[in-house]
């Protein structure tokens, strides 16, 4: 009996394997990107029956290298394109501003660029050098590999192996329940994401950086200075249905879709 | 565990008169620490559960259960993600089984001899058992998706768990076989029994216990998994319609909703409390099968 079950199960695997055929447009990249794109492509199949967009996640390089080799269609990449990555063709799909964060009871006024680099090189140690509290300052650094933490390095002039932080974290959600609570605690998360918990009543503060109010109004105005793109790339120019899918995740369609992951739609 | 460790220390040696009060000392603290030991355990156990269900519960509903997910999860239900977890762990179960119970027959009755050639397997499997998932992850995309051409799939993650359970399957059932006693294997043989029937009506279901106990832990991993299945069974949260389609497991739901979608708690406490009681489900589902199994064999033998 369990040989006649196990020959069944085999038979309906096969069978399965050989089921709808559909070519799917495959999709990787980014995880900041990924939920977005999941819900775009939702969308899109909706608008185009027949058409399956699969989304997949794992990092910004890997949507680059993927979208390299050919193994997806299109990769999603949450920064701007390096000069070494000139040979895709890039599509911006909406933007992210990186905020920095503490926790909701630290009183420091604002932050300059300057203080930012220092705080990191710990050259500053203390709260109270900066207009803060008289407690030490604890690190909260994102782990390799991370956009937001490239983003971060490329605007504060930094160098990764400069900063020795307290704690690593790899997610922004992570980031944030890090810094929440903890009133010595500064950290960096998207823009988006923190004004929605901090909305929520998370406790945390967006810290404005050179005078500027850290919003997703003041990103997609384009006067907050520390903020990135969210790309979706092709190795060859786009053509058919991945063309569409492309035009379609830079439209107008897909705005509500954009502030509703908390980024900030592009004009 | 904590009455066995009081007892002994209870009938330690040192029970002579100027060691008495001493001995008694000692047999005091040694409770206290294990009484402490347990009240963490269990403190840390209920926690977890109570945490779960204090906001996991009144997001869950019968139609968390059959609706696809909206808004990346922070509305609508899982009943996607559900089939695919159940689609991949079926395909998991499906290879491991016979292969780690043919495994297991073969280090501990057929090959039983050759000593080096089962140390030399037994050694690989344990460490095997101690990779890290994310290489099994990794290697799952290399080989199932890349070089064999499957693409991310639920046949790929299913595969990918599969090497993963192995080990710890092939263990838990060897240790079932070779507890059972050799008189057995003497009275099959001296009865002319051939090699296949006794292990198939003699060996097989005395080692049964042994084979549940790797079963239900190779669920449980299988069902918890997460690394290794970002990048094999990926990420797309689509009813399956093949073995073929990309399918999206609760696990990674449940990260993905804690980590990349901000809002997405409340339902990751949901979803882990469904992840919770279908691994209850699965693991009561394995011991009544293979009671009732071991019950209706057990007559004849």
């Amino acid at each position: 009996m369990r040989i006649r079950g196990f020959v069944a199960g085999l038979a309906f695997a096969l069978l399965a394997c050989g089921g709808t055929d559909q070519a799917a447009i495959v999709v990787t990249g980014s995880s900041t990107v990924a939920p977005l794109m999941a819900e775009i492509a939702r969308r899109f199949e909706e608008q185009h029956p027949g058409v399956r967009v699969d989304v997949q996640t794992g990092g910004s390089s890997r949507g680059i290298s993927d979208a390299r080799k050919g193994l997806a269609d299109v990769g999603m990449v949450s920064r701007a394109p390096k000069d070494s990555e000139s040979d895709l063709r890039w599509f911006m799909v909406a933007r992210d501003g990186v905020s920095l964060i503490v926790d909701a009871s630290n009183s420091v006024p604002g932050l300059s660029k300057e203080q930012v680099r220092r705080i990191y090189r710990r050259e500053i140690s203390n709260w109270s050098e900066v207009g803060g509290p008289d407690l030490p300052i604890t690190l909260v650094h994102k782990a390799q590999g991370r956009s937001t933490l490239e983003v971060f390095l490329e605007y504060f002039e930094l160098e990764d192996k400069e900063i020795s932080p307290d704690v690593v974290v790899g997610d922004n959600e992570q980031g944030i329940k890090t810094v929440a609570g903890d009133p010595r605690a500064i950290g960096y998360v998207s823009v988006g994401t923190a004004e929605y918990e901090a909305g929520r009543g998370t406790s945390i503060r967006l810290v404005p950086l050179d005078g500027v109010e850290a919003s997703v109004a003041s990103v997609g105005q384009g006067r907050f200075p520390l903020s990135r793109q969210l790309n979706i790339v092709t190795s060859d120019e786009p053509q058919g249905i991945v063309a569409e899918l492309i035009q379609f995740a830079s439209s107008e369609q897909v705005h509500d879709l954009v502030e509703a992951q908390f980024f900030v739609p592009v004009e | 565990m904590a009455r066995g460790m009081v007892q002994t220390s209870g009938v330690s040696p040192m029970t002579r008169q100027p060691r008495q009060r001493h001995a008694r000392w000692l047999d005091g603290t040694v409770r206290a620490v294990v009484g402490l030991c347990v009240a963490a355990v269990v403190g840390v156990f209920c926690w977890i559960v109570g945490d779960l269900l204090l906001v996991g519960v009144p997001e869950l509903s019968w139609g968390f259960l059959v609706e696809a997910p909206i808004d990346s999860g922070r509305s609508g239900g899982i009943a996607p993600i559900l089939v695919s977890t159940l689609a991949i762990l079926a395909v998991c179960l499906g290879v491991s089984l016979p292969l780690g119970t043919s495994a297991a027959l073969l280090l501990s009755e057929l090959a039983a001899t050759d000593v080096r050639l089962v140390r030399v397997v037994r050694r690989s499997l344990d460490v095997l058992a101690g990779v890290p998932s994310i290489v099994f992850g990794l290697f799952g995309n290399a080989f199932f998706c890349v070089a064999l051409g499957l693409g991310f799939s639920i046949l790929s993650g299913g595969l990918t768990l599969a090497c993963m359970v192995l080990p710890i399957l092939i263990r838990a059932t060897e240790e079932g076989l070779r507890s059972v006693p050799s008189d057995y294997r003497h009275a099959a043989a001296a009865l002319g029994i051939t090699r296949t029937r006794t292990i198939w009506k003699v060996l097989l279901p005395a080692a049964l216990p042994g084979l549940v106990v790797g079963l239900v832990l190779g669920i449980g991993r299988a069902v918890a998994e997460t690394a290794a299945l970002i990048f094999t069974s990926g990420y797309v949260a689509r009813i399956p319609t093949s073995l073929l389609d990309s399918g999206r497991s609760l696990s990674l739901h449940i990260y993905d909703l804690s980590m990349n979608v901000a809002g997405g708690e409340p339902k990751a406490y949901a979803s882990a409390l469904v992840l919770l009681m279908l691994l209850l489900g699965l693991i009561s589902m394995a011991l009544s099968i293979s009671d009732r199994w071991l019950s209706r064999r057990m007559v004849h033998t």
